[in-house]
């Protein structure tokens, strides 16, 4: 299984590099240019206490609140959207392909292909993520000495690691969607909606006193992106609840690929149960 | 009390509404290459499918080696080496990172060098990446895939598919060797001619229903004769119109006819115009299919 688990982030190499490589400018750019915007960005205050501006998390009034609003705000939404494209094409995308014929031919029950894919998809975006965050560490230990902060190296490398439960949350949810849905592009459809609705949905929820009831059901609500996650780090509630929804999403993956027809691509309910009278 | 190697037990499969396969009762023996007959969508595919736990049956049972292809599915696979009928593989990989992956992930594999051996046979390069491989040497991989384990059954769905008539001989003397080394194989194919050269029954399959299974050599020779018969006196043109017997060919030394029944008769009649010559034209495994399929000559099956 070692073998197949090393094919699988084999399978993943160049994707890891390049969604790190592009990740890595965003980061690199909202550290770098900081020094020369520390002003102009405190006298912002006025402009971003607008609720339009609170809704997307937007805080500039120091550097920790900077980088949690933008690098830690932005950072796991666009690795959420890798953890979708390669979750569903992990086992809806190889089986339109036509490759997980042969693997699913082979005598290793399902729940092993699909657990060595998961933690394929795990490392995947650990790397992604360890690679962005040690670019923006870089760049933050460059201009450190040109800004105000009480942050240190440790603190923006921890706190880009700590966004993985929520991409690996994202990541086995579309891994499940990849094994219920009949197709690559309807999971992959439905949960970019499940990351933009969680994304905007938390974020509004969060200022509109009437929709502070369904906040929990957002996603991206356990994602704390202020500037406290320097300090105190993530909730341990937090954290638990969403490796609890992958957790959860994995074990579903497996129910739904042991169940699954390949090569055929039908939802669940449309499978036959018995023959036609 | 005879082990299949392969049983199916009114095995059905329905995709929703529309028919895969109906009522499938299959038995292979140890030892025997089974060739398995029928156009595009008559179940083939399915049936193969079912067995490697690929996709599950709606009623009845599969099993290999005397063990359920659902429940015990792994330990069945162990002993089997699979070639899909639409192959696709890893095309970022080299042949030979391909085999090693491959090879690793079977249970019981012993040779680790016969991939090589296999690869050697069929003129394929291992150092090239897949995705730079023609189709047919594509299919090479798949099939060395398959036999890479000397595995106990080999399953192959359209092996020859895409290769070149070398090849194909090639893949059917490994089909051949197999056997001789004690592999069982089920193997479906559209080239006629290479079942009736290597199998030793075969199954017909029609609109997912198995409509025959007999020894190839059997259902050549009972399905129907034909007969080239030479005549002294030509015999007038409605002469041979009875019950089971069709006049194929009639020229000025005598008629092909297609007998089906009553060939008694038929030689009594010829008797009367004095038979100068008589000839039995073999009949091919093709036109025994195509009878089955009412596109033959004479065909009544369909």
């Amino acid at each position: 299984m070692l073998r197949l688990l090393l094919q699988e982030i084999r399978f993943r190499r160049n994707a890891i590099i390049g969604w790190a490589i592009g990740l890595t400018f965003l980061p690199a750019i909202y550290v770098g240019i900081y020094p020369q915007f520390e002003k102009d960005l405190a006298g912002l205050g006025d402009i971003l206490d607008l609720p339009i501006y609170q809704a997307m998390g937007m805080n500039f009034g120091t550097f920790e609140d900077w980088i949690a609003s933008t690098v830690i705000n932005i950072v796991p939404i666009l690795v959420a959207i890798y953890a979708v494209l390669d979750g569903t094409g992990t086992l809806a995308g190889e089986e339109e392909a036509g490759k997980l014929e042969l693997i699913v031919a082979l005598p290793i029950p399902r729940w092993q292909i699909v657990t060595v894919k998961a933690i394929a998809l795990g490392i995947a975006l650990f790397l992604i993520l360890l690679l962005v965050a040690i670019t923006t560490t870089i760049v933050f230990l460059a201009i450190e000495s040109q800004i105000k902060t009480n942050l240190v190296w440790t603190d923006i490398l921890w706190g880009l690691l700590y966004t993985w439960p929520i991409v690996m949350a994202v990541g086995m949810i579309s891994l499940f969607l990849g094994a219920f849905a009949p197709r690559r592009r309807t999971a992959a459809l439905i949960g970019t909606v499940i990351v933009i609705v969680s994304y905007f949905g938390s974020t509004l929820s969060s200022q509109v006193s009437t929709l502070e009831t369904i906040q929990p059901l957002f996603l991206f609500h356990y994602l704390d992106s202020t500037a406290g996650l320097f300090e105190t780090g993530p909730r341990a509630s937090d954290v638990l609840f969403l490796l609890g929804v992958a957790l959860a999403a994995f074990i579903y993956a497996i129910i739904f690929f042991q169940r699954r027809d390949i090569t055929v691509g039908a939802w669940p309910w449309q499978r036959a149960k018995k023959v036609p009278a | 009390m005879t082990e299949y190697v392969i049983e199916t037990k009114k095995l059905s499969v329905y995709y929703g509404q529309h028919l895969g396969i109906l009522d499938v009762d299959l038995r292979i023996e140890k030892g025997e290459v089974f060739g398995f007959l029928g156009p595009n969508g008559a179940g083939k595919t399915t049936t193969q499918r079912v067995l490697m736990d690929v996709i599950r049956p709606t009623a009845g049972k599969a099993s290999m080696f005397g063990k359920d292809c659902q429940k015990e599915g792994v330990a069945a696979r162990d002993r089997v080496g699979y070639l899909p009928g639409e192959l696709s593989l890893y095309d970022n990989l080299k042949v030979s990172q391909f085999f090693k992956m491959y090879f690793s992930l079977q249970k019981s594999n012993t040779d680790r060098r016969y991939w090589h051996t296999l690869a050697e046979q069929l003129d394929l390069d291992t150092s090239r990446k897949i995705r730079e491989l023609s189709r047919g040497n594509k299919q090479k991989v798949g099939v060395v895939a398959a036999f890479m384990n000397k595995p106990d059954l080999l399953i192959l769905d359209e092996p020859t598919s895409g290769l070149d008539p070398l090849v194909q001989q090639t893949v059917m003397e490994l089909v051949l060797e197999a056997n001789q080394a004690g592999s069982t194989v089920f193997f479906s194919s559209h080239i006629l001619s290479e079942i009736q050269a290597v199998c030793d029954r075969v199954g017909i399959i029609r609109e997912g229903q198995l409509v025959a299974t007999e020894r190839v050599e059997d259902m050549t020779r009972q399905q129907f004769k034909r007969l080239r018969i030479n005549f002294t006196t030509m015999p007038p043109a409605d002469a041979f119109t009875q019950e089971g017997v069709a006049e194929m060919v009639r020229d000025e030394q005598g008629v092909l006819l297609e007998i089906r029944e009553n060939l008694d008769q038929v030689l009594k009649t010829a008797a009367r115009f004095g038979i100068t010559d008589i000839e039995t034209i073999p009949v091919t495994l093709e036109e025994i299919f195509l009878a089955y399929y009412g596109k033959g000559n004479g065909g009544n099956h369909a």
